[in-house]
């Protein structure tokens, strides 16, 4: 079953003087239970739009959507899942602790398992100390690890952030990035957006690109990477064989031992017969690939 | 950090300077400039929302805080008229927004009569409120006495005591007694009711108002009563308080508190220079005075 | 709802409100001597200024409380995070205002407790004409609680509709001027002094007259102040009026809050 099921999802925003932005246009996308989706995309890019309408914070124009099979916008939506919005903020005369305990009564959940839980996240994202002060004194970084606690309270199965890593440090970032391996483990979804490729390349299964209202790219991460490959860095020994022969193949650095070729993926295997035709020693064969970044500014360059 | 300094200090001489020239202009102002008019009772009553009785009170404290400094300069013999016009409009104006309000009846009677002399208005007023505070004597004694003393209107005045009697009790029962009734008992009518004012009292200001003007008719009463005294034995009624004096029917000699001379009129009644007022008090007819109280 | 409710308090408690309203309370105590100056009713007038000073706070409680409290929420970001939880819009609304609501009863109560013991105290120094009627008074001051939280309702609905902060604010005072003269405004229309006036101008204020709330009905305070009988059946049509009201109110709220986009 998919835990998240969007369908031609649209959203127009009407600004001040009947201006018209179109956030989305026409969004489909499936996240399947156990999967860890990251949602990249440019500023502006229809990232959170997304997300407040999957939330029913806001309300589409056209389309669809529905999490764990229920509709969008109602409560039994919103039941089972961890939603983090973009640069939160809570009722900041509330301590860390009372916000959780509040969320964790929003849920439902039993006055034992409430206690136990508040005390295991709040240990868990280091705001152990400082959990009895109000929010109000506390800085973005601490803000951001309540917002990431009072989505892991109640141990749901999906995990809906909006640009978690934001305002964290590296070692917040660290943490966050474990916390998302650790559910991966688990057998949760998480679905969450970023700007920074290099997050999703690391913990994410597959990965969504939207582009200016629109998907433009969707597909594993590790189709991507294999992809990804464009050709091969193929070294050879300057001093054998007879080198007049793979003329035809670029060369992209000289030294006094050594002559390096790039060979695109389609001409690797006549390279090699050349190569053993006219006795040039091949010293070293490195795969080229574009990292997860260049695909993403490709993608959007396109769009542009 | 000096700079500061200095300019604080310049401030603060500023403000030495110019704070007291400041109160002296704020303490001298004329009474209606201090409070302004009431403009028109239902954009008043707007304004009041739903705090009437607040802004009601508000009202006769104002007039009452004013009324209670001018008896305090008049005794250092700085008498100054008080603006009775503006006074009465506001009671009215009280009594509009809160009908039930003793304090403004109760003020308006204690100056509408004796200083200003528009008892048809007072008695208007009386009724208005009698018609609100039903369980309240003293609207109609003192709508009795008005028609008794004043107005003369013997049928009405025992109309209103008789009310007065009901809702009080026993209290007024000598009032009613018909003695009172008739032009001889005047000045003992005024006693009983001034006695009854006084004892009544807590405001200092009204107090001495009142006792001021009851030691007047007590004075006016002692001389009734030489001046009986007299004709009893001498078979003719005086013509000067001095023969009640020289003729020992009289002693010590009467004192009008208000600064007037006591004489005999023609028919033998007791009457005064001052008129039971202080002199430089000018009677401003009042004639528009109850204009704001469109009458129901 | 009830969690709502919950935080509602304590965010109230928290912003030092009720110490402010305590300090203001303060005032009580000048209220024995400044109702001295009252020649005849020194009792009645200290009963006027109290319950004024009570209605003054609750007036501005509703004002302040009622009409920023969604216009925070949503000016501070916190609609994103609360309304991502499994809460419906409704509930949302209602606990925010039942939380405003029952702090507005909780302050009428401390300070009817104050405004007892200095009533009781002047009584005790200057006994007053006719003997005060406690419960009038308590009724007085359940009837004000009464207008200030239809008062509250009022500011929620607009508040609901509204992106700034002052359109509530002013809204819910405006509102509450004029539901203060609607029923003299009613009463001059259908009388004849209002012979020379359009038909079509008379027509507007008695739509107006149904539409906005009538707040003449709940003043109590005469009836308090001077011992005056209550009618009960006026009683029970006010309380008849306020439940009707304030659910009318409170469902438009409901049902255009849960329109709102929360962009
Ligand atoms: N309330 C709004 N009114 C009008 N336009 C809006 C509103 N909110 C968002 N938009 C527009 O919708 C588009 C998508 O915005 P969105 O916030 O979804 O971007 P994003 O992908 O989250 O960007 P970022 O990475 O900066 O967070 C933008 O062009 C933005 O200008
Ligand atoms: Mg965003």
């Amino acid at each position: 079953m998919n835990v998240i099921d969007i369908t031609g999802l649209c959203k127009q925003f009407t600004g001040k003087r009947m201006t018209k932005v179109d956030a989305l246009k026409g969004i489909d996308l499936k996240i399947a239970q156990g999967e860890i989706f990251g949602f990249l995309g440019p500023n502006g890019a229809g990232k959170s739009t997304t997300i407040k309408c999957l939330m029913g914070l806001i309300r589409p124009t056209a389309g669809t959507a529905a999490i764990m099979g229920e509709q969008i916008g109602s409560v039994a939506s919103r039941a089972k899942i961890g939603f983090l919005p973009e640069n939160p903020a809570f009722y900041d005369y509330l301590t860390a602790e009372e916000y959780l305990r509040f969320v964790g009564k929003t849920f439902k959940m039993p006055e034992a398992l409430l206690t136990r839980r508040a005390d295991e996240t709040l240990k868990q994202l280091e705001l152990w100390d400082a959990r009895k002060r109000p929010m109000r004194g506390y800085s973005k970084g601490m803000v951001q690890r309540v917002g990431l606690a009072q989505t892991m309270i109640h141990d749901p199965d999906l995990y809906i952030l909006d640009e978690p890593m934001s305002g964290l440090d590296p070692i917040g970032r660290a943490l966050v990035k474990d916390i998302i391996l650790d559910l991966k483990k688990r057998g949760k979804s998480v679905f969450f957006s970023t700007h920074i490729t290099d997050d999703v390349e690391k913990v994410c299964d597959r990965v969504g690109v939207i582009v200016k209202g629109q998907l433009e790219a969707l597909d594993s991460v590790e189709n991507i990477v294999r992809q990804g490959i464009e050709g091969y860095m193929v070294q050879t020994r300057l001093s054998r064989g007879n080198h007049e022969a793979l003329g035809g193949f670029a060369v992209a650095r000289t030294n006094e031992t050594f002559i390096e070729y790039f060979v695109p993926v389609a001409g690797f295997n006549e390279f090699m017969a050349l190569a053993g035709q006219h006795s040039v020693e091949v010293t070293l064969v490195e795969t080229k690939r574009k990292d997860l970044e260049s695909f993403f500014l490709e993608i959007v360059g396109k769009g542009k | 950090m000096i700079k500061t300094a200095s300019v604080t200090l310049i401030g603060l001489i500023l403000y030495g300077i110019l704070i007291l020239p400041f109160t002296t202009y704020l303490h001298n102002k004329p009474f209606v400039e201090k409070l302004g008019y009431v403009p028109s009772v239902p954009a008043f009553k707007t304004i009041a929302a739903d705090q009437k009785e607040l802004v009601a009170a508000s009202l006769v404290l104002k007039v009452l805080i004013y009324f209670g400094g001018l008896v305090e300069k008049s005794e250092s013999q700085l008498a100054i008229p008080p603006d009775y016009m503006s006074m009465s409009r506001l009671l009215h104006g009280a009594v509009k927004l809160d009908p039930y309000n003793m304090d403004a009846y109760y003020f308006a009677q204690s100056f509408l009569t004796w200083d200003v002399k528009q008892y048809k208005l007072a008695n208007d007023l009386l009724d208005y409120g009698m018609k609100y505070r039903t369980w309240d004597w003293c609207l109609p004694f003192f709508a009795g006495f008005n028609s008794a003393f004043f107005l003369k209107d013997y049928a009405a005045a025992a109309g209103y005591y008789q009310r007065a009697g009901e809702l009080s009790g026993s209290d007024l029962s000598k009032l009613l007694a018909g003695r009172y009734m008739q032009e001889s008992g005047q000045t003992e009518l005024a006693i009983g009711y001034l006695s009854a004012m006084v004892k009544g009292e807590h405001n200092p200001a009204l107090k001495k108002n009142y006792q001021i003007r009851l030691t007047a008719f007590q004075e006016a009463h002692r001389i009734e009563v030489a001046r009986d005294h007299y004709r009893e034995s001498r078979g003719a009624i005086p013509a000067m308080i001095g023969q009640l004096v020289s003729g020992g029917f009289l002693s010590p000699p009467p004192r009008d508190p208000y600064g007037g001379e006591f004489y005999l009129e023609g028919d033998g009644k007791v009457a005064t220079t001052s008129k039971y007022a202080f002199a430089k008090v000018k009677n401003k007819s009042l004639k528009n005075a109850g204009d704001v109280n469109e009458r129901h | 709802m009830t969690t709502i409710i919950g935080i509602t308090l304590k965010g109230i408690f928290r912003d030092r409100v009720f110490q402010g309203i305590m300090v203001t309370a303060c005032a009580f105590v000048l209220i024995p001597g400044l109702a001295t100056l009252s020649m005849r009713q020194v009792t009645e007038l200290s009963l006027t200024l109290t319950l004024s000073l009570i209605s003054f706070i609750m007036l501005m409680l509703s004002v302040f409380l009622g009409g920023t409290s969604l216009w925070k929420d949503i000016e501070r970001r916190y609609t994103f995070s609360v309304l991502g939880l499994p809460l419906s819009r409704q509930g949302y609304l209602l606990g925010r205002f039942g939380g405003t609501a029952l702090f507005l009863l909780l302050v009428a109560v401390v300070l009817g407790i104050a405004a007892g013991a200095v009533v009781a105290f002047t009584a005790s120094v200057h006994p007053p004409d006719r003997p005060i009627v406690w419960g009038t008074v308590a009724l007085c001051i359940l009837f004000d609680v009464l207008k200030y939280i239809l008062l509250i309702a009022v500011a929620f609905l607009i508040s609901t509709v509204s992106t700034s902060f002052f359109l509530p604010v002013f809204g819910t005072i405006a509102t509450f001027l004029a539901g203060g003269v609607t029923q003299q405004v009613y009463e001059y229309i259908h009388s004849p002094a209002s012979k020379n006036l359009s038909p079509i101008m008379k027509q507007l204020a008695t739509g107006l007259y149904y539409l906005l709330p009538n707040f003449s009905a709940f003043d109590l305070k005469v009836n308090a102040i001077y011992g005056l009988p209550v009618p009960a059946n006026g009683l029970f049509l006010t309380v008849a009026y306020f439940v009707v009201y304030v659910g009318l109110l409170l469902s438009f709220s409901a049902a255009i809050f849960s329109r709102r986009e929360m962009r």
